[in-house]
């Protein structure tokens, strides 16, 4: 079933940055070479829960269109995070970048559709997209350096 | 995903009065979750000597809180404020369990409950008066604002957290002690604020909550220590009751009615937005609020415009998801109970028998998300070919029914709107500054939506109302708030 109401919306965001937030805490413990980096994404991404639901809990109100300013897939923005046993470097930062790729595409879409409707949540929205456009820049630095 | 519930049990509600919470001895009723259909709570229905006896522990402790200054009164509303975020899931889902709101629309309630207290704790501002040097030589005029001393407040069912908070916290941080009446049918939330009260510190006595109906109504209306009312709920009670008794009594009154609030829709409206905007006016809450669309009406000429029109806004609501508010993919709960499901049923009929064309009809078999009981449940409903003069196009329905209406021109559509009983939220839907700036100009209600389908004043502004919406002059919310919850004192000064 799409999900269509505010709340359905944030309890899918705060999913997404839980998995990904335990998914870059793996890494840090398999790769140690970029162990900071890895941590540092996975608290950037409990701040972002707080960030979104901050907003939510902010401006909820019965005079905007909270269970209607939504229509999102959630299958299409899911990622399977799990790697395997002996999945190379190359390999989680290809996974990480994909990641990373579905989410901004679910923030981006969840921001356009209630943006004239939610007031603060489509804007907190778009402040995770710049923040994890911009780690999508730096994973994919790590893979060049990587090579 | 289901949200757990946080009422266990079967409680029985007390009533709080002078700080302690006390086992009434009237009778007891259920509290009815309508979503399950399930009892949840038991009510009690108190007695005459319980109310005064409320009043009482309110009036002793007047004197002693008016005299507590401003800063330190607002202090436990501060706390209170805190408290309220702290519990802020754990009341928004006790109103959605009480009441069958959804979860999202619940939060709504809470958070528009707790602007009120944030705004009241700008007491220590907001009382101040006024005043001019030299009326003559060497004469001084100032005003000064007092608390009067024990208000009455009634909530009704529709928002049973937040609408007391549209007065409680400004007649507390004015100097004044409280006796609220919550509606017996969702008396929960209210319970849940007063353990909250109780925590943040308000001496004993300043903040009481009596359960009950009639008797307790009426012991207020009646009580020589009451100064004033507080009254959210139907227009004949409003008008014939509260308002009335208070005249007769001497008492300060302000009494919020029913409504039946246009949506008027331009052909130059964003469709999408408004749409989605009609959703929330109409079938939010259930259609059980003040400020809910009730007839939508489509102005101009154009057949093509009003069938594409219609034929989305019929898809989109063909499609909203009803269940269990705690179920966070539900946009619409139950009606609260099925005496109010019967009541729209009936109204329903009456638009069948007057001429109207029923394009979705809610009575059908209700698709609702989970294993519920339908007892409650009633899906949206959408008339056309309604005109004013039919019940379901001039009366309240208080339930998910749109009646909709065509208008030539702006010119009929404000007329429409005008020429109904009651004044409280009409709106307009359009890309035009000049057309929304005539509708607001023109239109006899007291709150104007441009744009928006839900038109609920922050806590900043006043929550108005006219003709039979609203009885009285001061409104809840905000400055006008503080204004009546204070009498105005002039003094007039010289030294020799």
């Amino acid at each position: 079933m799409n999900l269509q109401t505010a709340s359905a919306v944030i309890s899918f965001a705060k999913s997404l940055e839980d998995e990904s937030a335990k998914f870059y805490q793996d890494l840090s413990q398999r790769y140690a070479e970029d162990k900071d980096v890895f941590v540092s994404l996975a608290t950037e991404n409990k701040k972002n829960i707080v960030q979104i639901e901050r907003a939510y809990y902010g401006v909820i109100s019965d005079a905007i269109e909270g269970c209607f300013a939504f229509d999102i897939e959630p299958d299409a923005y899911k990622v399977e995070t799990a790697l395997a046993e002996g999945a190379s470097y190359h390999d989680a930062l290809g996974k990480a970048i994909e990641l990373e790729e579905k989410i901004v595409k679910f923030y981006t879409d969840a921001a356009e559709q209630s943006k004239s409707l939610m007031a603060d949540v489509p804007r907190a929205f778009m402040l995770i997209v710049k923040k994890r456009a911009k780690r999508g820049t730096e994973l994919r630095s790590l893979l060049g350096k990587e090579g | 995903m289901i949200l757990e519930e946080p009422i266990k049990g079967v409680p029985l509600v007390k009533n709080f009065i002078d700080g302690e919470w006390v086992e009434s001895k009237g009778e007891i009723r259920d509290v009815v979750n309508p979503a399950k259909y399930e009892v949840i709570a038991k009510v009690p229905i108190s007695t005459k000597d319980e109310i005064e006896a409320a009043v009482e522990a309110a009036k002793a402790a007047f004197p002693d809180w008016r005299r507590t200054t401003p800063l330190a009164r607002v202090r436990c509303l501060f706390r209170l404020k805190e408290l309220l975020e702290e519990h802020f899931e754990e009341v928004s889902r006790v109103q959605t369990q009480e009441h069958g709101k959804t979860i999202d629309e619940s939060r709504g309630e809470t958070r528009r409950g707790i602007e009120n207290v944030e705004v009241a704790c700008g007491i220590p501002t907001l009382m101040m008066g006024y005043n001019l040097e030299d009326i003559a030589t060497g004469i001084d005029e100032y005003v000064i604002r007092q608390p009067l001393g024990v208000f009455g407040i009634i909530g009704p069912f529709n928002f049973p957290f937040m609408i007391p908070l549209w007065s409680a916290p400004y007649a507390v941080a004015t100097g004044n002690c409280v006796v609220i009446k919550p509606s017996s049918e969702v008396p929960l939330s209210q319970m849940k604020i007063a353990e909250l009260v109780d925590e943040a510190g308000f001496p004993p006595g300043v903040w009481n909550v009596v359960n009950g109906g009639r008797t307790v109504v009426n012991g207020m209306l009646d009580h020589p220590d009451i100064q004033g009312i507080a009254f959210v709920g139907s227009t004949p009670t409003a008008r014939d009751v509260i308002y009335k008794r208070c005249g007769e009594t001497g008492k300060r009154v302000l009494a919020q009615g029913g409504a039946k609030n246009f949506m008027v829709i331009m052909p130059d409206c964003n469709i999408r937005a408004t749409i989605l905007a009609l959703m929330t006016s109409f079938f939010g809450n259930t259609g059980q609020r003040c400020l809910s669309g009730a007839n939508l009406v489509i102005v101009g000429e154009d057949d093509e415009f009003y069938k594409s029109f219609m034929d989305a806004v019929v898809a989109t609501t063909s499609k909203i998801v009803i269940g269990c508010g705690l179920d966070e993919s539900v946009q619409m709960g139950p009606l609260h109970d099925k005496e109010k499901k019967a009541k729209v049923i009936r109204y329903i009929e009456s638009g069948l028998q007057q001429g109207a064309k029923l394009r979705l009809d809610g009575r059908k078999k209700v698709k609702i998300v989970g294993d519920y009981p339908d007892t409650c449940f009633l899906g949206p409903t959408i008339f056309e070919d309604v005109t004013p003069d039919m019940k379901i196009g001039s009366e309240e329905i208080f339930g998910p029914v749109m009646s909709v209406m065509r208008a030539k021109n702006l010119d009929e559509a404000i007329e429409m709107c005008n020429s109904n009983l009651f004044g409280n939220a009409h709106a307009v839907f359009t890309s035009s500054g000049k057309t929304a700036r005539e509708f607001q100009y023109r239109v006899t209600s007291g709150n104007v939506g441009i744009n928006i389908g839900i038109v609920a004043p922050m806590a900043f502004f006043p929550f108005s109302g006219m003709k039979q919406s609203f009885f009285g002059i001061l409104h809840t919310q905000g400055q006008e708030a503080v204004r009546f919850f204070t009498e105005s004192k002039v003094v007039i000064q010289r030294w020799f």
